[in-house]
């Protein structure tokens, strides 16, 4: 099946769960978004995720190994230090799709989160964070040296 | 849901493990299974969203987070809700020490 639609079924069936007033969220990407998370390059994720890819190097961090043994395990921190941060893009360069993980940031919330990833292969690994409109970015290299996608 | 909630200085640390297989596209074709990866996964402290992430395929296996937020109390409750591609979700809770 083609992935792409298999992705919208996926959406569908994700929005269709979400409809319980409990859960509902600040904003869900994957019903807004659903297209971000089927781009395979970085700026059109970025450009289907906030409506523009014009960023702003800096004010927001990432901690990430230089070297990854095991792509299919890579432990990361984002983080941002700027007040009214909205939400939180990670993107993956080198893998099928580049949109890993966003992140909408509560009130209270403080915004650093660790999570582990997977890369496929040596790239980028790119956060964007969305504070008040404006679109603050960074970068970090990994080397991988045994993917983690499965390939 | 594994977690461990620690208050410190008015702020709440949480470090948390779903289990999960986060099986991408590309692992599930080769094994004839289908992806099944989660999508959604919030905490919630007194009702209210402490961590709100979009996940995909790319998190690794039995997904690691860890966050924080301003606030909570020593005995009160974090509630985990997760919800993956293939509709199915869970719900659970852990203590702040």
């Amino acid at each position: 099946m083609n992935r792409r639609k298999f992705i919208g079924i996926g959406a569908g069936v994700v929005a269709t769960a979400l409809v319980l007033p409990s859960q509902l969220s600040a904003v869900d990407f994957r019903k807004k978004d659903a297209k971000a998370f089927a781009d395979k390059d970085i700026k059109s994720a970025l450009k289907d995720l906030y409506g523009t890819d014009a960023t702003i190097k800096g004010g927001v961090s990432i901690s990430a190994p230089d070297i990854a043994e095991n792509g299919a395990v890579v432990p990361i921190t984002v983080s941002t230090d700027k007040a009214n941060v909205k939400s939180i893009a990670v993107f993956i360069e080198g893998n099928p799709e580049a949109l890993a993980a966003v992140f909408n940031v509560p009130a209270t919330s403080i915004p650093k989160y660790a999570l582990r990833v997977k890369m496929r292969k040596t790239g980028h690994i790119v956060v964007v964070a969305n504070v008040d409109g404006k679109l603050y970015t960074n970068k970090k290299l990994v080397k991988v040296t045994i993917g983690g996608c499965g390939g | 849901m594994r977690a461990i909630a620690k208050l410190k200085n008015g702020i709440t640390t949480v470090r948390a493990m779903a289990h999960h297989p986060m099986l991408s596209y590309l692992v599930a074709k080769k094994k004839h299974k289908k992806a099944k990866f989660i999508t959604h996964l919030t905490a919630k402290y007194n009702g209210q969203l402490v961590y709100d992430l979009y996940s995909t395929q790319f998190l690794s296996k039995n997904p690691y987070i860890q966050f924080a937020f301003k606030g909570g109390k020593k005995g009160d409750k974090i509630v985990f809700y997760w919800i993956d591609n293939t509709g199915e979700s869970k719900t659970s809770s852990a203590k702040i020490r």
